[in-house]
């Protein structure tokens, strides 16, 4: 499968977040976190609705602004300046119903800078084949089942190669066959210099990435790679799943001492 | 103008003429409109009268309605929240959207303008070109002030139910129906403070009196100052709800 290696000058960590803080109202999503991701990785934020892991994308792409704490996107404070290095899928499909798939990707790309007309056309097409969707280009995106829409989503995210992609649940309504496909590219991205921040909560895609962070209550309660986390529960035989529950029963613990 | 603002208004022009429902409410119910007021009028002089006025309404009407819709839409099914993340600026998204409209808007003024002078034989002294201005700045202060009101919806049904509370009042006291003038005191002053009451004074003056835009330098004024006031409003709330 092609993938084109993005452009990236910046050499320190993707991302950096320290004490990090937001809430709605008197709301507290995220809570005091810190988080370094270092580039060419797949990292996960795995866990629960409501763990706040939607909220700290959101915090790191730009969308809100931190009541605390500080954010390095690829050594610079969210801003529209490093936007056109940065994909984001959001966890709705985010599509225009009445575009056909091209129309939207093509939208997507030029919106994202893609000013040259043949490479422009080059990576729609790339970006539409990808997701396996070639042959339903031109349907209306009202008209896509809902697997195809987050295929459709996807596509929009990665038409400009971005060195940092944003992933909100991205495999989400994707039968077992397309979302190995997605993880394949996924890998060849990172293999090619590309960073991934890919939300969760299933633990199949946690598998996936080179690290993980567990979230709970707007918190990291563990982060690791996926065998450091498995050992962790002192059990041989554990699953990421026995190893999210060590830490949460861990985390419960320590608050009520 | 950059090229992120022609890009989303071709994407805007691109999504209206897929979808063909829309054509035809911008397109055809506005002539279905100028027939039935045609036929139905028992005066020459008052379809004179009230055919500019149309004009002026109806592109409020429908520019308030499809821009607060369209923007709805694009919160709720995230595009906004995609298009925020991205380099385009609150600007060039307004900005996008104003001239994406604005063509239609411009359309549908022509076609009604024709349709009321080769068709309903309804008099004109003007130019056209000015009136197509006109039109125009009337149809921003539309769009800025769908995408305003758009931040205060929740669903198209909230959407909808802003035209009782926000334009159809602006129909009854614009003199539409019968002169302002005619109107007790405070409630002429009450409609020199709508934009409607503005953009059917100063038609009508473009198209029945031949005044020129110098001429309607007041209503000009007014309308500008409500473009300008609602285009810093719907850019400075843009954000609301792009990020849940």
């Amino acid at each position: 499968m092609p993938v084109t290696t993005p452009k990236n000058q910046f050499s320190g960590p993707a991302v950096e977040v320290d004490k990090l803080s937001f809430s709605y109202s008197r709301l507290k999503v995220v809570d005091g976190l810190s988080l370094g991701v270092p580039k060419g990785i797949s990292f996960g934020l795995l866990g629960p609705n409501g763990a706040g892991k939607t909220t700290l994308i959101r915090l790191l792409v730009g969308l809100l602004q931190p009541r605390s704490g500080t954010i390095r996107t690829l050594g610079q404070k969210p801003s529209p300046k490093i936007a056109h290095l940065i994909g984001y899928m959001p966890q709705l499909s985010s599509l225009y119903a009445e575009l056909s798939v091209i129309q939207n990707v093509e939208f997507f790309a030029r919106i994202y800078r893609l000013t040259d007309k043949t490479e422009r056309k080059r990576r729609v097409e790339e970006a539409i084949k990808l997701v396996d969707l070639w042959e339903h280009r031109r349907k209306s995106a009202m008209n896509l089942s809902g697997g195809m829409k987050q295929r459709a989503s996807l596509a929009c995210a990665i038409v400009h190669n971005p060195p940092l992609l944003f992933l909100d649940e991205p495999t989400v309504g994707l039968d077992p066959e397309l979302r190995v496909t997605f993880w394949e590219y996924f890998s060849a991205l990172t293999r090619q210099g590309a960073t991934l921040i890919i939300s969760s909560h299933t633990m199949d895609d946690a598998a996936h990435c080179d690290r993980l962070a567990f979230m709970r209550d707007g918190k990291v309660i563990a982060e690791g790679t996926p065998d450091e986390l498995r050992q962790a529960t002192g059990r041989p035989q554990a699953t990421l799943e026995d190893a999210f529950l060590h830490f949460v029963r861990r985390e419960v613990k320590k608050n009520v001492e | 103008m950059s090229s992120s603002t022609l890009t989303i208004a071709s994407r805007i022009v691109n999504q209206l003429i897929r979808d063909r429902r829309t054509i035809v409410l911008l397109v055809i119910v506005p002539l279905v409109i100028a027939s039935l007021v045609g036929v139905s009028v028992p005066d020459k002089r008052i379809l004179d009268y009230t055919a500019p006025a149309i004009l002026a309404v109806l592109i409020l009407f429908f520019g308030f309605l499809l821009t607060g819709i369209s923007f709805l839409r694009e919160r709720s099914q995230g595009t906004l929240e995609r298009l925020m993340a991205s380099p385009v600026s609150r600007l060039d998204i307004v900005g996008g959207y104003l001239l994406g409209f604005l063509l239609f808007a411009v359309l549908q003024t022509m076609v009604l303008f024709f349709y009321f002078i080769y068709v309903l034989n309804v008099s004109f002294y003007g130019d056209l070109w000015q009136i197509l201005v006109f039109q125009v700045l009337i149809g921003i202060g539309a769009v800025c002030m769908g995408t305003f009101f758009s931040v205060l919806a929740k669903n198209e049904f909230q959407m909808v139910q802003f035209i009782p509370m926000i334009i159809v009042p602006q129909m009854f006291l614009c003199g539409l129906l019968w002169p302002v003038s005619q109107m007790p005191e405070y409630l002429q002053w009450l409609a020199n403070c709508l934009p409607m009451t503005h953009g059917v004074e100063g038609i009508r003056a473009l198209m029945l009196q031949g005044q020129n835009l110098l001429d309607i330098g007041k209503e000009v004024g007014v309308l500008a100052a409500y473009a300008v006031g609602l285009l810093i409003l719907a850019a400075l709330t843009l954000r609301r709800g792009a990020s849940g």
